[in-house]
């Protein structure tokens, strides 16, 4: 007894340092590495890849476009997912489930299946909903011209809104409603109260999920090569590519100078959102127990329910029917009702042949891995960012930070050269350079997911634990874990599913045994078969609707995202 | 609640367990054919490769009868993925593979300089309608063609250009025209040089004044099918490939200013470099895709073969002896050496705004 | 039961002393109360006995052993405490009976035993019919409760309470005390209270811990600590209190401004502080020390609480009910002060640090 007092060791620390060094070897190291060989080309130092790059008037202008379309799209989807938050999850609004879900769809569909939909949809030219919209008003030209900084803004905000909209209706579901009744009885309005009480009570979530949805909007490639490229509205990642493709060490090179700028700007705004979060996080699961109280939307209850469910249909119900319709179109000229036109041969390729069956299968299982991994990374650090006062305890959160402001290719090709035996460690062309390749590049939503959670709820819970007699492990299992694990959940989810159809890297790091559904997605989607890629991304859809139906089921609407 | 996650977990692993199953099965299908083949070499051989990949299934099976004893893996994907894949592998000292049947001959000549190569002799030289490595560090393998496509349920090919100059002339096409981008595509940049050389910069002055759009192919091809593109350039095995599989109304203009035919190399990388340090047997594989069974699958895989003496051309194409007597030639020596600035000729004229 | 000794503990919060060098020994089965104004430390000194902090300097042991010191320290799940938190820290993803079970389950005692038990503890605090509720089903003081019973549960040697009172209504607060006191007293169980009413420490400590700024003032019994304050700030947090000036000389104080002199027999001399409770001045024509204005009165109920000036010095007087009414405003009345206190003189104004 006297002897396990004087050498009490917290276990807590082995695990810290155990993820700690993880991240150190996967992640630090392999981008270190790519920035000192773009810093030490010619064997010394020196920074003529830098002056070359940040020297071309092109470049700047990738820069820009990204700046704007990556904020105008985090302005928006800030703007979008917070009131759906608030009726979604604060009011008694009609369909409020129904709703929920539906707004995380397009988060369960690859960026570049949804956006050659709404390029069907909104191009100037035939665009499926211009030309009707043409029919209906009788106008002389399309309304709409996909093309442009708003048609990328437009389809990056469909995209990315969900990261604020998880973020922010978690958030809203533990505010105090003390704090809002106090506005009411001062006399506040409703709205009143929304903007004095509420609003600046999100304020932290807020700017956590403008990080997210900014982030992931100037980090996305698949997009703006889709919709950018033809209006000649070049980003920074997709610059990048072009680099990368000369298929050189040169080339290399050039990509990692410019993606530097992608990983600064990460920090930065990382940085500004924590310093408008400072030691403002006032939202906290005290150990006081509240009842949740809805806002009673009264005569606005149907406009409002009419509104909400108008915008799903144009952001989702819309660009997916769209989706589904090509799954099930011979000829993309005509349209799917047309005689001869409908066929289900697409759907038949993908169940019938056993490569994407088999991708499917690897996916699942990586993507599964890079979850969990992921998550438990997550669930520590963020303990870790939120619990001690460790010196350095934000480090990892920047590291997560910056590794998803990486753009892929370049984790990718970082991956191939430090993982692949050089430094002893080879986990090339194995299911674990992909593992380690999706967590680098998605586990920021897992962490702020976490770290939102975390903060929210009271230390003083798990002091009462620990005076019961829990140990620390035991603490996170009985007390931390059960109150954050919605979010724990929602945060796998939001790792697990854009492992689950990833391109950009599994195309560079899969092998023959390894063969990932995004590699079997791009085949289709590069090699001229839109309708296939339709169907995958359609059968995919189905698959984690149904998965989160039945998660929800399982756990009486606890657990589902 | 405790139950509840733990039947949600289960649920997942049978999940798991069933992707499991599916790949045991695949396992099983692969039965064992005849042993007729080149049974001398064996061990294992990584082929990266950016053909089809429905034409590689077919040739797995075809080399698994030539080369029963031997394990012969493809690694897919576009040439810019390989190409960067292969750089990445480069600077960690070793490749991935063993064989590399990727790109045009501008990246062969790089490679060679590089000192990666192992040459390889061939006696068929003669054969060859394309050019090649006198050393045998490369040889052509399989023909890719830079046509022009339309799509006549939509537009008709009299109001159409029927050559690469009206294709970027014609005041009638602009805002309707698309084409790869030879920033990340090998064959979009080789025909970028081939149409430099034959018409120079200004070319490409008139291409931004038709507003084209940069986009890769398979964009390119759905906006045919729907209308909003009225003509393309593109490579022909696309719409060859459309047309036969998914009897796609999609046609192919044969230029009347020329095709431009780029030809695809097959390398070995040398006993330090590559995965499996299986020279002999990829130069057994290499032999037989040269040979004119192994011509045979890529033509199958709409693209043309690089023998004379092989007759067969793809589905729906024109024989390679009349593709070739109207070319637009490609200086593989330039695209090699003046990449930087051709590609900043680009840029310059349609890629940068305005 | 168990001795908590505190030697020279000091805690720092940067630069700035939050506890200052503190020692004393809490005896078995002692209610001991830490009271002093919010930010005084007191929570501070619970949680380094808790073990949520650690201390800067100094050794605390429990029953001789040491849990905190420069090179040991027993983490709080380890000290075997119960402890009762200020915001009662419930968990809100467990009901009552699974709240209150959670430190048995924690020290692994068998199914049946942990029923019996958490359904004793429960009937204890009059939760029995609770038992499957959620925390959000019940009231801040059944919360409270459930707070109190998971404390005690697991039956231990210490209990910690940090201002577990402080958000119930006056009824319930009152009525908590005893049963705390109560419950205290039939397991003989060493409880650790911090509060900042100075009513619930005089009601159910053995010794109360009056701390200022960090520092310990006066240790003592409820009964020592408000008949003989060592300081001007004891008295005055302890209890209400009149302060007056005045000066000491040959047995007698002259008060400042006021015509006349209180006999003393004390060993202070030159200029003191008197500090006269409110119930310690009475009306009195003939014994009179001096002679003040009545200001304004109040009726309580059992007292008459008046307001007079004297020489300057505004005093609080609490008397008979039976005054009330019985002179007219502004009329002058003779007072005698039954005790008073007298400190050396000082200059700071204590009413500034009263919460």
């Amino acid at each position: 007894m006297e002897n396990k007092k004087k050498f009490y060791f917290d276990v807590k620390w082995l695990f810290i340092i155990a993820i700690v060094g993880f991240l150190l070897v996967f992640q630090v190291f392999p981008l270190v590495y790519l920035l000192i060989r773009a810093f030490f080309a010619e064997g010394s130092f020196s920074l003529d890849a830098f002056t070359r790059i940040y020297s071309t008037s092109m470049n700047w202008s990738c820069v820009l476009n990204t700046l704007i379309t990556a904020s105008l799209s985090m302005v928006f989807g800030v703007l979008i997912a917070f009131p759906l938050a608030f009726l979604v999850g604060r009011t008694n609004l009609y369909g409020r489930k129904l709703f929920r879900t539906l707004f995380l769809m397009t988060y369960m569909v690859p960026p570049y299946v949804g956006a050659m939909a709404w390029l069907r949809l909104l191009n100037p030219k035939v665009g499926t909903l211009n030309v009707f919209l043409e029919s209906i008003f009788g106008l002389s030209e399309a309304p709409f011209d996909i093309y442009s900084i708003g048609g990328l803004v437009w389809v990056l905000t469909t995209f990315y809104y969900p990261y604020a909209f998880i973020t922010l209706s978690r958030a809203m579901e533990n505010m105090d409603p003390s704090l809002e009744e106090a506005s009411r009885i001062s006399g506040a309005s409703p709205v009143k109260m929304l903007f004095t009480v509420t609003l600046p009570l999100m304020l932290p979530s807020i700017a956590s999920s403008a990080l997210l949805v900014f982030v992931a909007a100037a980090s996305c490639y698949g997009i703006p090569s889709i919709i950018g490229a033809p209006a000649k509205i070049y980003t920074i990642t997709t610059r990048i590519v072009d680099y990368v493709y000369v298929g050189s060490a040169e080339g290399l090179t050039d990509a990692t100078v410019l993606a530097v700028f992608l990983m600064v700007l990460a920090l930065v705004i990382l940085f500004i959102s924590n310093f408008v979060i400072g030691k403002r996080d006032y939202i906290t699961i005290s150990g006081k127990s509240v009842r949740p109280n809805t806002v009673d939307l009264g005569k606005w209850r149907i406009p409002l329910t009419i509104l909400t469910g108008l915008f799903a249909v144009v952001v989702i119900v819309i660009p997916f029917a769209s989706v589904f319709a090509t799954s099930f179109t011979v000829n993309m000229g005509k349209s799917v009702f047309e005689e001869g036109n409908f066929t289900i041969k697409y759907w038949e390729t993908i169940f019938s042949r056993n490569s994407i069956v088999k991708s499917a299968g690897n996916s699942l299982i990586s993507s599964v891995w890079a979850a969990s991994l992921g998550m438990i990374v997550c669930i520590i650090m963020a303990y870790l960012l939120k619990r001690t006062n460790v010196r350095g305890r934000s480090i990892p959160d920047f590291l997560i930070t910056v590794g998803s402001g990486t753009p892929s290719v370049v984790i990718a090709l970082s991956l191939i050269m430090t993982m692949s035996g050089r430094f002893g460690i080879n986990i090339y062309n194995t299911i674990w350079i992909m593992v380690i390749a999706y967590m680098i590049k998605y586990m920021l939503m897992g962490m702020r997911s976490v770290v939102s959670a975390l903060s929210r709820v009271s230390p003083s819970l798990e002091e009462a634990a620990q005076v019961s007699g829990a140990g620390w492990l035991r603490r996170l299992k009985d007390v931390v874990f059960p109150l954050i694990g919605p979010s724990v959940v929602a945060g796998w989810f939001l790792i697990f599913m854009p492992c689950f159809y990833e391109l950009t890297m599994s195309n560079m790091l899969y092998s023959d045994k390894t063969k990932s559904l995004g590699v079997d997605l791009f085949l289709y989607q590069t090699y001229h078969s839109q309708q296939t890629a339709a169907a995958l991304a359609g059968a995919i859809l189905i698959l984690v609707a149904v998965l989160n139906i039945v998660l929800s089921k399982l756990t009486k609407g606890k657990f589902s995202i | 609640m405790k139950k509840r996650i733990i039947a949600a977990f289960s649920a997942l692993c049978i999940a798991l367990a069933a992707a499991g199953c599916g790949k045991s099965d695949t396992a099983a299908q692969t039965g064992n054919p005849e042993v007729t083949g080149d049974t001398s070499v064996s061990g294992k051989v990584v082929i990266y490769t950016s053909m089809y990949e429905d034409i590689i299934d077919d040739m797995e099976k075809e080399l698994e009868i030539q080369f029963p004893n031997l394990d012969i893996e493809f690694f897919q994907g576009g040439s810019g993925t390989i190409q960067s894949k292969i750089a990445a592998e480069m600077d960690s000292g070793m490749l991935g593979c063993d064989v590399l049947m990727v790109a045009e001959p501008s990246y062969s000549l790089e490679l060679k300089e590089k000192g990666i190569l192992e040459p390889y002799t061939f006696s068929g030289v003669d054969k060859l309608m394309f050019d090649y490595d006198p050393e045998g560090y490369w040889y052509p393998v399989r023909v890719c063609n830079m046509v022009l496509a339309y799509n006549p349920e939509k537009y008709s090919k009299d109001e159409l250009p029927t050559s690469f100059k009206d294709f970027a002339e014609n005041p009638e096409m602009k805002g309707y025209l698309s084409m790869s981008n030879p920033l990340t595509s090998g064959t979009a940049y080789s025909s970028v040089v081939g149409l430099y050389d034959k018409y120079g910069e200004e070319y490409f002055k008139s291409l931004n004044a038709q507003n084209v759009a940069i986009e890769s192919g398979s964009v390119a091809l759905t906006k045919l099918e729907t209308g909003e593109c009225k003509e393309i350039m593109v490579l022909e095995e696309s719409v060859l490939k459309k047309r036969q599989e998914e009897n796609s109304k999609l046609e192919v203009i044969y230029p009347d200013d020329g095709c431009i035919p780029i030809p695809s190399t097959i390398m070995i990388i040398d006993e330090e470099h590559s995965a499996n340090k299986n020279v002999l047997a990829a130069k057994a594989v290499e032999k037989f895709f040269l040979s004119p069974e192994g011509q045979k699958l890529i033509v199958n895989g709409w693209m043309y073969s690089v023998r004379k003496d092989v007759s067969e051309y793809p589905y729906d194409a024109i024989p390679l002896v009349q593709l070739m007597e109207n070319t637009i030639p490609v200086d593989w020596e330039k695209c090699y050496k003046q990449r930087d600035e051709i590609r900043t000729m680009f840029q310059n004229n349609v890629t940068i705004p305005g | 039961m168990s001795v908590i000794t505190l030697d020279h503990v000091t805690k720092k919060f940067g630069d700035s002393v939050v506890v200052n060098d503190i020692s004393d020994e809490f005896r078995d089965g002692e209610f001991i109360t830490l009271l002093g104004p919010s930010g005084c430390g007191k929570t501070t000194m619970l949680r380094m006995i808790a073990g949520f902090e650690k201390p800067t300097s100094g050794e605390i042991r429990i029953d001789g052993k040491v849990v905190s010191s420069a090179d040991t320290f027993v983490p709080p799940e380890k000290r075997e405490l119960g402890m009762v938190f200020q915001s009662y820290a419930v968990w809100p993803h467990l009901n009552v009976f699974a709240n209150v079970a959670y430190p048995l389950k924690i020290r692994k005692v068998p199914k049946a035993e942990i029923k019996e038990k958490v359904e004793k503890v429960l009937e204890a605090v009059h939760l029995s019919q609770y038992a499957k509720r959620m925390p959000s089903e019940l009231s801040g003081g059944q919360q409270q409760r459930v707070a109190l019973a998971r404390a005690l549960v697991a039956e231990p040697k210490v209990l910690l309470l940090d201002e577990p009172l402080s958000n119930l209504d006056a009824k319930l607060r009152e009525r908590m005390r005893f049963e705390i006191k109560e419950i205290q007293a039939r397991l003989g169980i060493n409880v650790v209270y911090v509060t900042h009413d100075q009513g619930e420490a005089m009601t159910m400590s053995d010794r109360v811990f009056v701390i200022n700024s960090g520092v310990l003032q006066q240790v003592g019994t409820p009964v020592e600590i408000y008949r003989k304050p060592e300081n001007q700030f004891v008295a005055d947090f302890v209890g209400k209190v009149n302060f007056l000036k005045g000066v000491s000389e040959n047995g007698k104080i002259k008060l400042d401004g006021i015509d006349g002199t209180l006999d003393y027999s004390g060993e202070i001399t030159g200029a003191v502080d008197v500090a006269v409770r409110p119930e310690n001045i009475r009306i009195s024509e003939e014994n009179a020390h001096f002679r003040g204005k009545l200001l304004s009165e109040y009726f309580t109920g059992d007292t008459n609480d008046c307001r007079i000036t004297a020489g300057g010095n505004e005093l609080r007087m609490i008397t008979d009910a039976a005054t009330y009414k019985h002179f007219s405003d502004s009329e002058t009345i003779g007072l005698y002060i039954t005790d008073f206190i007298v400190f050396p003189a000082s200059d700071s104004d204590f009413r500034k640090i009263m919460t």
